[in-house]
């Protein structure tokens, strides 16, 4: 049994009783494969047009999975109480088994007090037109035949301005404090804006708190289980293989929990480890959920739920790339005709295309080592293997989280990733 | 206990109403209202090799709104037994904050609705025939040029009830089916294309007609690459028509003057589009995938006409943004699940052809132009500074012959320009999924628009 926490909003007697239970299901050779249970809290206040509003949601859910050769099978209900779980398992075994005793009352889910205070200063600080202050904190537990695991994840915090040129952010609670945020979201894009001219391949220098997007699609999701086994990833077959420079080292790093994406335990019940994805610019890890690492003959623990109802899937947590020893200054200086981003609007990869396409919300144009212009929002696109080997080899020395895309969608399931990277920059790039 | 909504499920909301009301009656509140929701959804994704993916969810919740002296209060919980009532009503008090009026509709302005079962679900082992019969359908209408990837089908049925402290109740039943099919070139199987349709009635299913109908726009793909670029006329498929249309429902949502984009796109006669496009919000009408007999607070939907021959008409609101942006209230609150405050939103956005022109007297009434088929990357509109931009892929005609097949092309500009230039509008309807909601929009034909051929 492993029960790490402190404050368990689940009563772990009960987990004892219900994994031993599951043993049946094992038994009876139905093909559980375990069940899931998450309690949730959001927090949202809404600033705008001379009004404050607060909502508060708290929900519950229970989801069993069950693995046939010939059909794989989630099935997901409201609740967690024994009632809400005999009902999942009804058709399958036998559920008059289920003879727990209700669980103790747990606590309920709860956000740092004077949190609202904290908010409400961001709030005034900043002064927007509209502005939402999202509080998450999620609690889940898996069950497997005679073990159980208890997920952790930090309290995220996500905040919105505004409908048009408005800004995202996500991070975790106190990884900075909320006012310290307030730059990122007060940063207007310029109104005298040049847009480069499409079909140029130019050099693009992603400075930090950026980078971590263009790893997070060239590298993270292209070594995603799923896509490895189904050989849809371009760099399926290229495991142990130099694919970019030898500087360049790539971590998935869901022990990271001041980033958005970490986790005490993955989705499917196996413990936070840091995956090396990238060592020394050759292909060395994977990120596998239970099924895929069988596939694959790697190690699980990136099987991630978007929710109660939705199944684990292989998901990044959070990508790091270790800083080099080059300042960005001289990065920029290298650069003769190109282009300097400094924030990204979105990003997303094609692996039947091999091909990613990135959406540049702030930048410069750079001449001659100096910022010239700045750029309006175009988009940059490149072929993976193209980008990847054009990575030039002097890595900056200035890593930064990037708190302006952290909400990840793959198969259209959000879920909250982190990126820490340091400058880097890309040979050439073309402009959509 | 049935997990469906089914038969029980209004009289389980009605339960779950009757526990919230009991403990919000003991409460300060002055003014409350409940809304609780019961869900099934079925998601059945078939692939060339097994195993099929099944994926059944239940589920259920509260929502409260509550007003007591100037303050006003939402939670919501999942679940809709007593635990759940009792979290949602603890929530919604918790959460209370200065308000300046009331934000609930008074009861007044609510409708009266009966239950109603518009649509059931088919029962389980349809969607696994449809599947088989769509796949065989593609294959042969598409002469094996294309694979089948992936068939999801998604059915979904609901209840839903909004009970008020004054004594109103409204309930609704309805289910919903729709098919993703994911297709490639089987000699280029990087060409992926995306087709979802929503189905109506599973009972006159139509594999066939559907099979030939994806194919159609996965086969133009297969012409010869031609690239141009200059000021041409263009015809956005009903789905970018959709997309296009949904990136602008912003522009009739309630808001501040100096956010309002309406000023700003009108013409000095007042038409912010050409006099060929109505735009309406009609969720009342059953030909729609979310029919509902009244809005998420309970005011009866009906006809919103938001463009009249291009001119600007009336606007969607809830409650709290009519009374925040003086606004009258029309009934255009829209919940997107039960843990959100209703907010207003386009529910079932529909473009009214009258009587519209067929698609292929569109298409071959066009002189040299681009047909645009599918979107590269989402529409980025941006209503205050007057800008749109597409990135699509499309095929060139020239009345109505094929000349060759685009893969990228940018449509950019002033968005002022596009509406105005919108000559003529299909009789193709056809419901998409937008990120703003659902849209009806046919084959739209436009002069005269910058194309940039990539």
């Amino acid at each position: 049994m492993k029960n790490e926490g402190k404050e368990n909003v689940f009563d772990g007697y009960w987990l004892d009783e219900l994994a031993t239970w599951c043993q049946h299901g094992k038994e009876e050779d139905t093909g559980f494969e375990d069940l899931y249970l998450e309690r949730r809290l959001e927090l949202r206040l809404h600033s705008g047009h001379g009004i404050r509003r607060l909502e508060e949601c708290r929900t519950e859910g229970a989801a069993a999975r069950w693995r046939t050769p010939g059909r794989l099978e989630i099935e997901a209900a409201t609740g967690i109480s024994p009632r809400t779980i005999a009902r999942l398992f009804q058709d399958r075994f036998d559920a008059r088994d289920l003879r727990l005793q209700r669980p103790l009352p747990s606590p309920e889910l709860d956000v740092p007090r004077g949190w609202r205070e904290e908010a409400e200063t961001l709030i005034d600080l900043c002064s927007p037109t509209e502005m939402t202050i999202h509080l998450l904190l999620r609690r889940a537990v898996v069950v497997r035949p005679e073990n159980w695991h208890e997920i952790r994840a930090p309290l995220l915090v996500r905040i919105e301005t505004g409908l048009q040129e408005g800004t995202t952010l996500l991070t975790t609670w106190n990884h900075p404090p909320l006012q310290e945020l307030a730059p990122l979201i007060m940063t207007r894009a310029s109104h005298r804006s040049w847009h480069p001219q499409s079909d140029n391949a130019v050099p693009v220098l992603f400075s930090k708190g950026t980078t971590g997007v263009l790893v997070h699609e060239l590298v993270g999701h292209l070594l995603e289980g799923d896509l490895l086994a189904s050989g849809a990833s371009p760099l399926a077959q290229l495991n142990s293989q130099a694919v970019s420079t030898s500087n360049l080292h790539v971590i998935d790093d869901p022990t990271r929990f001041d980033l958005p994406g970490a986790f005490s335990c993955d989705d499917e019940g196996v413990p936070a480890q840091a995956v090396t994805l990238l060592e020394d610019g050759a292909v060395r890890g994977a990120l596998c959920d239970r099924f895929s690492a069988a596939v694959l003959d790697r190690e699980p623990g990136r099987g991630r739920r978007a929710s109660w109802n939705a199944p684990p899937v292989p998901r990044l947590s959070n990508l790091v790339v270790p800083p080099g020893s080059t300042p960005p200054e001289d990065l920029e200086a290298d650069i003769r005709n190109g282009l300097c981003v400094t924030r990204i609007s979105g990003a997303s990869v094609d692996p039947g295309a091999a091909r990613l396409v990135i959406r540049v919300e702030q930048g410069w144009e750079i001449r001659h080592g100096r910022r010239r212009r700045p750029l309006s929002p175009c988009e940059i696109t490149g072929t993976v293997d193209g980008v990847l080997s054009a990575i030039d080899g002097s890595i900056g020395n200035d890593p930064l989280p990037d708190r302006h895309l952290g909400w990840c969608m793959k198969g259209g399931f959000p879920l909250p990733t982190g990126s820490e990277a340091p400058s880097i920059l890309v040979h050439t790039m073309e402009v959509l | 206990m049935a997990w469906a909504p089914g038969a029980q499920a209004i009289e389980r909301l009605r339960r779950a109403a009757v526990a919230t009301r009991d403990l919000v009656v003991h409460t300060d509140a002055t003014r409350w209202e409940v809304f609780a929701k019961a869900s099934t959804t079925r998601e059945l994704i078939f692939e060339p090799t097994p195993p099929v993916q099944v994926s059944v969810v239940h589920e259920t919740g509260v929502a409260v709104r509550t007003v007591c002296r100037g303050e006003a209060g939402f939670g919501a919980a999942s679940g809709i037994d007593s635990d759940a009532a009792r979290v949602a009503v603890g929530a919604a008090q918790a959460s209370r904050t200065l308000m300046p009026f009331d934000p609930l509709p008074p009861s007044r302005l609510l409708g009266t609705t009966d239950t109603t079962v518009s649509r059931t679900l088919p029962p389980s082992g349809w969607a696994a025939h449809a599947a088989e019969k769509l796949t065989h359908g593609i294959v042969e209408a598409a002469d094996r040029r294309l694979l089948v990837r992936r068939i999801v089908f998604h059915e979904g049925e609901y209840g839903r009830l909004l009970a008020t402290g004054e004594g109103f109740v409204a309930t609704h039943q309805d289910a919903t089916i729709s098919v993703l099919v994911e297709m490639a070139h089987r000699d280029r199987q990087d060409m992926t294309c995306y087709e979802w349709i929503w189905v109506p009635d599973p009972n006159i299913f139509d594999a066939d007609r559907i099979a030939r109908q994806m194919c159609d726009r996965a086969l133009l793909m297969r012409n010869s690459i031609t690239t141009r670029s200059g000021l041409f006329d263009v015809l956005f498929h009903p789905e970018i028509s959709a997309h296009l249309l949904g990136a602008l429902a912003p522009a009739f949502l309630p808001c501040s003057e100096d956010k309002d984009p309406i000023p700003k796109l009108v013409d000095r006669n007042g038409q912010l589009a050409a006099q060929a496009l109505t735009l309406v919000d009609d969720a009342s009408m059953s030909d729609c995938p979310s029919n509902a007999p009244c809005d998420g607070e309970g005011l009866p939907l009906r006809r919103h006409l938001l463009l009249e021959n291009g001119v600007p008409r009336h606007r969607l609101t809830s409650r709290l943004e009519a009374q925040l942006f003086d606004e009258p209230t029309r009934g255009g609150a829209r919940r997107l699940s039960y843990r959100d405050y209703p907010r207003a939103g386009i529910s079932a956005l529909r473009v009214v052809p009258d009587p519209g022109i067929p698609a292929a007297e569109l298409l071959r009434g066009a002189g040299r132009s681009l047909y645009a088929l599918r979107l590269m990357a989402p529409v980025s509109m941006n209503l205050l500074k007057d800008e749109f931009r597409l990135l699509t892929s499309g095929v060139w005609l020239d009345k109505g012959v094929v000349e060759g097949f685009q893969p990228v092309v940018e449509l950019r500009g002033a968005l002022s320009h596009l509406l105005h230039r919108i000559d003529a509008v299909g009789a193709d309807l056809g419901w998409h999924q937008t990120p703003a909601g659902f849209v009806a929009a046919p084959t739209t034909f436009v002069r005269c628009l910058k194309v940039v051929g990539r």
